[in-house]
């Protein structure tokens, strides 16, 4: 019992750094309908940002931590400008969009091999190693971290889209961007706004697996589990895109704990083949009748 | 208060507006008519920002209207689409509030969500359903509503009665008549000729890009060739 609590923290923990990505994929999708492979790039260099913070700059935690995702959030603009703003001016089919997302990601994770290089980096300890005892618990500081302000930047996100006057016209925009132009709403200063906010919780997230593991070129490759779990919940839907990503986390975390950490890489993929074949539309999504 | 002098708008090399004319005064209500692909929502899009000219312009209140559709909202233009378009993923309040989305005096918003609940009772009965789940004819006075909460002047209606019981077309043109009561100007985009000349003052026939027509209602309606082509019949009401 101990040890399945145990794995069922970790799993939550990991699950919530995965929904802050899988945010990020869902929001562009929802509003522009197509998978932007780039936010791996952006949440790999979420986690360098962090890393030179603390160890060049020599910045206390909490600011080196603003900056990496003061970062992210401008390189996730600027990705948005140069790889898609071309492209949506022209009403460019969506094969194109995808194209120039995974030109983009590539580009990336090899500028960051060019110009810093392709080895392993590991975090100052920033944060004690040794674990807070709960009882018979003991859990990660780290872990408890990530978890909690993870829930508080997903409770934020999704505040502002169900509260607010823009996140209503974001939510528009998803529906329908024509119409959400015809209210009034500069739809292109609402992408800036979808890229800008998946671009900071890219960094939160970054930082955080900076942390928890390593930091190294291509480790935007872990991002394609959050991809995955943003299918799994429902491409387009932020709550699906949070449910499906604590779920995942939490199911791996319990393949890797009572069966092998082999077959944790394995279970993910096996979830996206068995949503795509039998429910291609993932828990809470929209029918993908003409989104891809 | 709406001028446009020789449109021209290609979709690639489709030449879709072949030099349009056209005026709008305050207070009218101006139809467009014209068969399917004539042009008509080619020329709505256009004034609405979404489509650029190749050559021509279009002139607002004696000013160049501005090319961004958020822009031209703001000026003063609103826009009720083809197909309604009503954001089926919110409430029927939502939407209205979007309507709204330029305006920042709460109290007069207000007042005009009460104007547009007098205006369509059954949207006030459904106010907090999802708009998706509103019959067509529903959305269609949702779509109305939400225009009249941008607080436009000029309101472009891109075939309101298409898809519409007989009934409710009848009610969609006497609300067409209560709007331009309240104040607002129209430019009526409709195939339903017959009723669309009912209700307008001046109306344009659109013929592949072209207007080949155009005059006070009386006269066009009078006019044997629109009357073959548009009006079905010699009395016209096989429209209806
Ligand atoms: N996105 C597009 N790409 C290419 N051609 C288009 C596009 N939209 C419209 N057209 C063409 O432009 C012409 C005018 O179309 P438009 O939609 O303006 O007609 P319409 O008068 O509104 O017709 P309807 O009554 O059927 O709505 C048509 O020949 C149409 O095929
Ligand atoms: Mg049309």
């Amino acid at each position: 019992m101990i040890q399945f609590l145990q794995q069922l923290i970790n799993g939550l923990s990991i699950g919530s750094v995965y929904a802050l990505m899988a945010v990020g994929y869902s929001l562009v999708y929802s509003i522009m309908s197509f998978s932007n492979f780039a936010h791996g790039g952006v949440i790999m260099l979420g986690a360098y940002f962090g890393f030179f913070a603390l160890t060049l700059l020599k910045l206390p935690f909490i600011p080196a931590f603003i900056l990496a995702c003061a970062g992210t959030t401008l390189l996730a603009i600027l990705v948005e400008r140069i790889a898609y703003k071309p492209l949506r001016e022209r009403n460019a089919p969506f094969l194109y969009f995808i194209i120039s997302a995974m030109g983009a990601s590539i580009l990336l994770e090899n500028i960051v091999i060019a110009t810093i290089g392709p080895t392993f980096r590991t975090y100052p300890p920033v944060i004690p190693r040794t674990p807070i005892q709960l009882g018979a618990l003991a859990v990660g500081r780290l872990d408890l971290i990530m978890f909690f302000i993870s829930a508080v930047c997903l409770t934020g996100l999704i505040l502002f889209i169900e509260k607010t006057k823009m996140g209503k016209a974001i939510q528009a925009a998803a529906y329908n961007i024509k119409a959400c132009a015809l209210m009034g709403v500069n739809t292109d200063k609402i992408i800036l706004i979808v890229f800008g906010l998946g671009g900071f919780l890219a960094g939160v997230a970054g930082v955080f697996f900076g942390m928890k593991y390593t930091v190294y070129p291509q480790i935007g490759n872990i991002t394609t589990k959050s991809f995955i779990a943003a299918v799994f919940g429902g491409l387009g839907s932020l709550p699906g895109a949070v449910l499906g990503s604590v779920l995942l986390g939490t199911i791996e975390t319990l393949v890797a704990g009572y069966l092998s950490s082999q077959f944790r890489d394995l279970i993910a993929f096996v979830i996206l083949i068995g949503v795509l074949i039998f429910r291609p539309s993932g828990i809470m999504g929209k029918t993908t009748v003409d989104k891809a | 208060m709406l001028k446009i002098r020789d449109l021209h708008v290609s979709y690639g090399g489709i030449r879709a507006l072949k030099g349009i004319s056209l005026e709008v005064q305050a207070g009218e209500i101006v139809t467009i008519i014209g068969a399917n692909g004539a042009g008509k929502s080619t020329l709505l899009n256009t004034i609405s920002g979404f489509l650029k000219p190749s050559r021509g312009e279009i002139l607002y209140k004696g000013s160049k209207l501005a090319k961004r559709p958020d822009l031209v909202v703001r000026s003063g233009i609103c826009h009720v689409p083809e197909g309604r378009l009503i954001f089926a993923n919110l409430s029927v309040l939502d939407n209205l509030r979007l309507g709204a989305y330029l305006r920042s005096d709460k109290k007069a918003v207000l007042e005009d969500l009460e104007k547009v609940f007098a205006l369509f009772p059954r949207l006030k009965e459904r106010e907090q359903q999802m708009a998706g789940t509103l019959s067509g004819g529903e959305q269609q006075m949702l779509a109305m509503g939400r225009a009249l909460m941008t607080e436009g002047d000029l309101i472009l209606m891109d075939e309101p009665s298409l898809g519409l019981a007989p009934l409710l077309v009848k009610t969609v043109f006497e609300i067409i008549e209560t709007i331009r009561s309240m104040g607002k100007t129209i430019l009526l985009v409709e195939q339903n000729a017959f009723k669309a000349l009912a209700v307008a003052d001046r109306a344009y026939v659109l013929e592949q890009g072209r207007i080949v027509t155009s005059g006070p209602v009386a006269q066009i309606a009078g006019d044997p060739a629109v009357r073959a082509a548009y009006l079905g019949s010699k009395s016209g009401k096989s429209c209806g």
